[in-house]
């Protein structure tokens, strides 16, 4: 049983500790190389993207997608520490709407506009920071949803996730909120029905070990022998 | 867009309704224990239930109380910032 907890629980946080680093923002420094539209056929992978676009029909089997693709600075920890090297990250620009994750992104065709609008060569790089959530991966041809982007004029900027940090705040808060509550519930309210319940057992089988010594006792008068009690 | 932001709407309200209700359950029983407390320790005179009804009908008009409806203005609020600052700026 307590293998069993400690499972559980394992697997409790490292999921929320996944979903959470897929769904909160996250900020890279990129340049952005070109932009694009491109029909794209969901399979196994469909739930790595949002909806049509707020408004539109979405029953379709596939859509077209707006793409930036982006050479941008790897980081490490979380974004806090560069690495000094550049690597080519492609973004989807997708409506969320009024759905999960909760952004609330109604504006991509015009940020697919403000994409183009600070495209630059490596000659002459334009650096921009790339708010978006999600993950890219290879095997499963997903890419991150971006939300906004500005352009920034050094590009070795250490960026510090002040909205992450809040949200992870406010988010513990509502957790440690949610197990007093359970504690409270269950101290106060469970706890005594319990109590009352195995009171009410304990009468029962008192009642029951009285009764048998007594069917007993009337059994054995028949083999002659004394009243047990 | 109108579809979605209605079904968006009335799902967060029926959630907060349920946040709202758990909360103030919580909340008055919380104050019932310790206004209970309060007698044992402190005041041991006069009628025990009459003084936690009396508290909790002052708790009932009190600021504290009320401060739990804001389970239904902030999550409008923080939805409406959001679409500002994601959209609009």
């Amino acid at each position: 049983m307590h293998y069993i907890k400690r499972a559980f629980w394992t697997v409790f946080w490292v999921l929320l500790i996944v979903f959470l680093h897929y769904t909160l923002p996250q900020r890279d420094i990129a340049r952005i190389v070109e932009t694009e539209v491109r029909r794209v056929d969901f399979g196994e992978n469909s739930i790595f993207w949002a909806g049509a676009d707020t408004g539109q029909d979405g029953t379709g089997v596939n859509r077209d997608i707006r793409f930036v693709n982006t050479v941008r600075k790897t980081t490490y920890l979380f974004g806090l520490i560069q690495t000094g090297r550049e690597r080519p990250m492609v973004y989807r620009n997708e409506d969320t709407g009024w759905g999960w994750p909760p952004y609330f992104k109604l504006d991509s065709s015009n940020l697919q506009t403000e994409m183009a609008d600070n495209k630059s060569t490596a000659n002459d790089p334009q650096w921009v920071v790339l708010t978006h959530y999600g993950w890219r991966n290879e095997f499963l041809s997903i890419f991150p949803n971006a939300v906004g982007v500005r352009p920034i004029e050094d590009p070795n900027t250490r960026l510090i996730p002040y909205f992450n940090i809040l949200i992870l705040i406010i988010l513990a808060g509502l957790m440690l909120g949610f197990y007093r509550l359970t504690q409270w519930f269950r101290r106060e309210k469970i706890d005594p029905i319990v109590d009352s319940a195995s009171e009410k057992w304990d009468g029962v089988d008192a009642y029951a070990d009285e009764k048998r010594a007594g069917f007993r006792g009337w059994l054995d008068s028949f083999k002659g022998k004394k009243k047990r009690y | 867009m109108i579809l979605g932001i209605i079904r968006l709407s009335v799902v967060a309200f029926f959630v907060m309704l349920l946040v709202y209700f758990v909360l103030s359950w919580w909340s008055r029983s919380v104050r019932r224990k310790k206004l209970g407390i309060e007698w044992d320790e402190e005041i041991k005179a006069g009628d025990r239930e009459a003084f936690i009804e009396e508290g909790l009908e002052d708790y009932d008009g009190s600021l504290r109380r009320k401060l739990i409806m804001g389970v239904f203005i902030v999550p409008y609020m923080v939805i409406g910032v959001l679409v500002y600052v994601v959209n609009f700026q």
